[in-house]
């Protein structure tokens, strides 16, 4: 059973067009959080977070206007499955950092007395002070640059060119601009779990750019008069199938989590969901264009085709 | 089960050899050790992970995190500064005791900041002398300054802060340590956190009463036994007893009194008779109306100084302070010996057993502040777990199926791998104490996906060599030779990613980092190696037309 049989598109050439295409994302999810300003999760704004499960159905109404007693600005829902009798309750008020449990206690305290007749069984909370909040917004944005930026390196060395790394990590950076703004669109807060899912999804977009760059090598090595921008296109053409296979069982597998995983995970699942589809699309008109370009510019390519030499080798020794 | 099975490693050796006489008995020699090396090291994967979870008295070996079995997650700054403030406040006595001993006459020691002390108004002649003492005093870790006109300055030097602040931290987590065991909590984490290195982790799986364990963990317990110079009910009527200014020996502190609501102020000696350093032991027991009191035991040094001091000072009230609180301040009666007790009108039962307890903790060096608190219901973790198995089952069974359709018996050697690579990161995990997280279980569905990659590569590729025209035997050699330095290049790069997510150090997140990192390995061993194995076991020996795949 195959796919797609002996697939040849024109990848390169349509490269325009889908440039454009993640520009006008890229420019409209900036355009979507400069409007509406990213949404944190409350362990980078900082406050409180309750998930409350109350005996039987919980009324919103009634649930808000116990809360909004203590201060508005209160953030109520139904959180997961309906069945469950749970509702989160964020307030962003501060917690005074003496007494931490203050604001929780407070909503606790007014949903027992103004709400009594449907008693909270158990309830989940996070809170955070005003300098973790901070200090862990500052590490995402350290360590997803510095993560980029190693992965960079390494390829750079790899592929004995900086093209290879900046074609790489450009790539990467157009995913995470582009989940960001779809995140932003469709109301997902950011929390630690997103971040970590946009950690992955990085090395995810780097992972599957490096497998189309490593058949480029191999071929660069053996097909010499062959021109760069041939040989990019053909090593996508080569490698469609795997790709699409990959990622599509990737793909599916994130989607169980999407849609399976819970609430807690929901952000998480939807980030890899946009981010396999995306990191999929980047390698493909974002980092194989962008050598093609890089090189065009400078003029003339100079193979690194020694690792994969020496393995030609080896085969050819045992075969 | 026979008791000899019941120890891991001699059923790992008995498995072990058990495959090693299947293996010589039907496997072909060139692979017989390949086999069982890999095999062994799989079986050691399963024993390591049996069981899994709670069965029976048998404790689970697949360590849940809190946030799928509930519990309690705070992070603590340690208030360094009330560790160098008493350092100095130490140095500030010692100065004052050594001036009076040489008759240097100074007008005022006192500490100016957290880390320096300065003495002031020296008289002008002793000057030097009293600057030679100091330096005498101070040699290590302090810098003695001469600030002019009769004022010296010692300053902590930066190392000596650091150390200081190492120590404290080291210290309140010890302390903590004891005292979350006192609360009986089964796999506490207790850790530095931090860029700054001055936070502490805390993490207490399956504790309910938040209440209760942050108490616990909050009060600093610096118990000190100290006498009552005077007390009266206001902090005026005190101070006008001294001449209006609080003495610098003295302290003035606030108590109960008989009257509920209307406070008693007691001034007392800023020296301590004794000090929660002393105690050997303290239990909670009950006075002679039934009232829960705390009994305590001092260690053989303070017993002698402390009957000394009582026997001097009969008739006189001692205040027995606690976090700068005077719990109550007794007549003493007659000269005290080793045990004695803490009655206070205030106490509950369950007061005075949580004060015992932290008692016998030990007091912490610094003050704790909450930067961080996250507490999760028995009930939200179970529905984690449910959603996150459910999520990973469905994931790996559209894989399975996907891959048994589309490549056939090459799919099945796909899904052995895959097996193999769940077992390795599962009894990795059991092996290094790790803890299985929800986005850990995301880590688990990610690792499946990379892992089916992997397989996806070495396949494609077969097929392609396969359409060139190569022999079955070739197209598969080629197949895995070729891809390797992809799956190299790809793993490394992925590393990379997953160690930086690791540097987020947050409880969650580090758990689906270190899933990631072992299963990014495990994935190497079993969709290349093992995968490659069998390929060779399958394929070997004999002469195929075509392949399955």
């Amino acid at each position: 059973m195959e796919i797609i049989k002996n697939p040849n598109y024109d990848f390169l050439g349509k490269a325009k067009y889908f440039i454009a295409l993640s520009v006008f994302f890229i420019l409209s999810g900036i355009a979507v959080m400069a409007l509406r300003g990213i949404a944190y999760g409350v362990e980078f704004s900082g406050g409180t977070q309750l998930i409350l499960r109350f005996q039987s159905t919980p009324e919103v109404d009634r649930i808000r206007s116990a809360v909004d007693a203590q201060g508005g600005g209160a953030v109520i829902q139904t959180y997961g499955d309906v069945k469950a009798n749970k509702v989160l309750v964020r307030i962003a008020k501060e917690a005074p950092e003496n007494d931490l449990d203050a604001p929780a206690r407070a909503i606790r305290d007014a949903l027992a007395k103004n709400y009594g007749q449907n008693p909270v069984l158990e309830s989940s909370s996070e809170i955070v002070g005003p300098i973790v909040g901070a200090e862990l917004r500052q590490k995402a944005v350290y360590l997803t640059v510095l993560g980029l930026l190693f992965q960079l390196i390494y390829i750079a060395a790899r592929f004995k060119g900086g093209a290879w790394g900046v074609a790489a990590a450009v790539a990467g950076l157009h995913d995470i601009l582009i989940c960001l703004g779809f995140l932003t669109f469709f109301r997902y807060e950011i929390t630690l779990n997103v971040i970590a899912a946009l950690l992955t999804l990085v090395g995810y977009s780097v992972n599957d750019t490096i497998v189309v760059f490593d058949r480029v090598r191999e071929n660069l090595a053996i097909r010499r008069k062959d021109a760069l921008p041939k040989i990019l296109n053909d090593s996508m053409n080569q490698t469609l199938t795997r790709t699409l296979i990959s990622n599509g069982t990737t793909f599916l597998s994130v989607l169980g989590l999407f849609l399976f995983g819970g609430e807690v995970l929901r952000g998480f699942g939807f980030t890899m969901v946009i981010g396999i589809l995306v990191g999929t699309y980047s390698t493909l008109f974002i980092a194989v264009p962008f050598v093609d370009w890089w090189y065009g510019r400078t003029g003339g390519y100079a193979p690194a085709a020694a690792p994969i030499a020496k393995a030609q080798g080896r085969a050819k020794a045992t075969a | 089960m026979p008791p000899a099975l019941q120890n891991p490693i001699t059923l790992w050796l008995l498995l072990t050899a058990a495959l090693a006489g299947i293996v010589y008995a039907f496997m072909r020699p060139e692979l017989r050790w390949k086999a069982i090396v890999y095999g062994s090291f799989l079986l050691a994967c399963g024993v390591a992970i049996w069981p899994p979870y709670d069965r029976g008295d048998q404790p689970g070996k697949i360590h849940l995190g809190l946030d799928l079995r509930g519990g309690i997650h705070l992070v603590l700054q340690v208030v360094v500064e009330d560790a160098l403030n008493a350092t100095v406040d130490d140095a500030v006595n010692t100065a004052r005791d050594q001036a009076a001993r040489k008759g240097i006459q100074v007008a005022s020691v006192s500490r100016s900041s957290p880390t320096r002390l300065s003495v002031e108004g020296v008289e002008p002649a002793r000057v030097k002398d009293m600057r030679d003492l100091l330096q005498d005093f101070f040699r290590a870790n302090w810098e003695v300054r001469d600030a002019g006109e009769g004022r010296l300055t010692v300053q902590m030097t930066d190392l000596y802060q650091r150390q200081l602040k190492d120590q404290t931290v080291q210290e309140a987590i010890r302390t903590l340590e004891r005292r979350v065991n006192a609360l009986g909590v089964a796999e506490p984490v207790i850790a530095a956190t931090g860029s700054r290195g001055d936070q502490i982790l805390v993490q207490l799986p399956g504790v309910t009463d938040v209440e209760q364990a942050k108490r616990m963990i909050k009060t600093t317990a610096q118990l000190s036994l100290k006498l009552v110079e005077n007390s009266a009910a206001t902090q005026e009527t005190l101070l006008q007893g001294v001449g209006g200014k609080l003495p610098d020996n003295m302290d003035l502190l606030q108590g109960p009194s008989d009257t509920p609501g209307q406070p008693t102020y007691y001034l007392v000696r800023k020296e301590s008779m004794i000090t929660g350093r002393d105690l050997k032991s303290a239990r909670v027991g009950v006075d002679e109306s039934n009232r829960p009191q705390i009994n305590f035991a001092l260690n053989a040094l303070a017993t002698d100084k402390f009957s000394r001091e009582t026997g001097r000072n009969i008739g006189r009230q001692l205040a027995i302070v606690l976090d700068g609180t005077v719990y109550s301040a007794p007549v003493i009666q007659s000269k005290l010996g080793s045990d004695n007790r803490i009655t206070s009108t205030r106490f509950t039962t369950q007061e005075a057993d949580e004060l015992a307890k932290i008692l016998k903790a030990g007091a912490l060096p610094a003050t704790l502040r909450y930067l961080q608190q996250l507490t999760v219901g028995a009930s939200l973790g179970r529905d984690s777990i449910r959603d996150g198995v459910m999520a990973a089952g469905a994931g790996m069974a559209f894989i399975v199926i996907f891959m048994l359709v589309y490549y056939r018996l090459s799919g099945l050697n796909a899904v052995v791998a895959l097996a193999a690579n769940l077992l390795i990161l599962l009894g990795a995990m059991a092996y290094a104490n790790a803890t299985l997280t929800l986005p850990g279980i995301a880590g688990v569905i990610l690792t499946i996906g990379v892992g089916v990659d992997t397989n996806v590569l070495v396949f494609e590729r077969i097929r392609e060599e396969l359409r060139n025209g190569k022999t079955v035997r070739l197209a598969v050699q080629n197949g895995f030779e070729r891809v390797w330095i992809t799956i190299l290049d790809t793993h490394a790069t992925a590393l990379i990613a997953a160690a930086f997510l690791f540097q987020f150090g947050t409880g969650p997140i580090k758990g689906f980092a270190v899933t990631l990192v072992i299963g990014l390995v495990a994935n190497v061993f079993a969709s290349y190696f093992v995968s490659k194995f069998i390929f060779e076991w399958v394929l070997g020996g004999r002469h195929f037309e075509s392949l399955s795949i």
